[in-house]
């Protein structure tokens, strides 16, 4: 409160704390005795109380539907749809720039490609001979590799024997199966939201 | 009708994550709870219905094709008000610059190029469209509302009208906690005394 000893009047923050109700004992003894800062209580408290009951106006009945024909959703199993590319592609004469300079780069990049492949043809078909050969080799290579590490393993012996028939190589696979759909059944129901609101124990 | 009541007990976090993963319905469930409130603040903002209606038609594609940015720590009700603010304090200044009245160009050597090159205050002039809303806006609060300062509008619209938190609205418009409470007593001030009449 402002002022010396017995006229400590209301203060900004006092006024602030009386309007939300929380004045302390001293700012409402002091009210009771000063005439000036009750009237400045009670204008304070008629204006809010004004300012309050002021409606919320409404905008036009398809607010909403305007504003959702410019909104691109985000499509959560793509990238980013077509839909919403396209609008943020078109949403201002700077992204369309952007788009229109990306575009020219693709269409001319691919016209010199095209343009390079049929200059040079006879050079493309032998390296792209060399390249299958050798990519070929280098596959070959690694199966056997895979292979040969794959029966040095220890328990390669004892898997073997699981498929060995035809009998035990089905009694596998149903077993195998089994541990998956149970384990894709447990996954499902781990990441299942609750139907609704689960009630807390209050103690 | 039982999924609407489901959307309208959820917080506005959980609306946002829900129209983050693409829910339609949880975007419309954002515009409905805020298309008033923004709308009533931009509409005293700047007294006039269309421009208000445009403007929080902006706000709103704005805030929610920029959903996937929003931060949860802050409250959802602050970001979109302080688009809505943003929005309409560019307004008004744009509109000051646009009615300004200068002298006429410096470089104009006759009194008839002065009068060519010079800008007349024009925009400023309520017009009958302006006056039919000042009406429906009614009300001597709302006309001692529009005499205030913008900044000191923003405040005491959210502060005493929208009812938020000095803290929140702190955040909205950017000041500090100190400014907002000095701006909202000035303009609790300002409003008394163009109110006065009304007591006596």
């Amino acid at each position: 409160m402002n002022g010396d000893s017995s006229q400590l009047h209301l203060t900004p923050d006092d006024l602030d704390a009386w309007l939300a109700g929380t004045a302390t004992a001293e700012s409402r003894r002091h009210v009771e005795e000063c005439s000036a800062c009750l009237e400045l209580v009670r204008a304070e408290e008629a204006l809010t109380s004004q300012l309050g009951a002021l409606p919320l106006y409404a905008p036009k009945l398809d607010f909403a539907d305007q504003v959702m024909a410019s909104v691109a959703i985000p499509d959560p199993f793509a990238i980013r749809s077509l839909e919403a590319a396209r609008r943020r592609l078109l949403a201002s004469p700077r992204s369309i720039a952007i788009a229109a300079t990306i575009a020219l780069a693709l269409l001319g990049s691919m016209a010199a490609s095209a343009a390079w492949t049929l200059a040079n043809r006879e050079t493309l078909i032998t390296a792209g001979n060399w390249l299958a050969g050798e990519a070929a080799r280098w596959a070959w290579l690694g199966l056997r590799s895979a292979a040969l590490n794959l029966i040095e393993q220890p328990w390669f012996d004892g898997f073997r024997s699981l498929v060995e028939t035809p009998g035990r190589l089905a009694i596998t696979s149903a077993a195998l199966s089994l541990m998956y759909v149970s384990g894709i059944l447990a996954l499902r129901r781990l990441l299942a939201v609750p139907p609704r609101r689960v009630a807390h124990a209050n103690g | 009708m039982a999924a609407k009541l489901d959307l309208a007990v959820k917080s506005d976090q959980e609306i946002v994550a829900l129209a983050c993963a693409g829910s339609e319905a949880g975007y419309r469930e954002l515009i409905r709870r805020y298309e008033r409130p923004v709308f009533s603040l931009l509409y005293r903002m700047l007294r006039d219905r269309e421009l208000a209606e445009d403007l929080a038609q902006e706000t709103f594609i704005k805030a929610l094709n920029a959903i996937e940015s929003y931060r949860p720590e802050f409250k959802f009700s602050s970001w979109i008000f302080k688009i809505a603010n943003n929005a309409a304090i560019d307004h008004l200044r744009r509109r000051e610059l646009d009615t300004l009245s200068l002298e006429g160009s410096p470089h104009a050597e006759t009194p008839d190029a002065v009068e060519a090159t010079a800008l007349q205050v024009g925009a400023k002039q309520e017009s009958p469209l302006d006056a039919v809303e000042a009406r429906e806006l009614g009300g001597q609060i709302e006309e001692a509302i529009a005499g205030l300062r913008p900044e000191y509008r923003s405040c005491i619209l959210l502060r005493h009208v929208e009812g938020r938190a000095y803290e929140e609205i702190a955040e909205i418009l950017g000041l500090p906690l100190g400014t907002v409470k000095t701006y909202i007593h000035r303009a609790r001030n300002e409003l008394r005394q163009a109110l006065a009449h009304l007591r006596e």
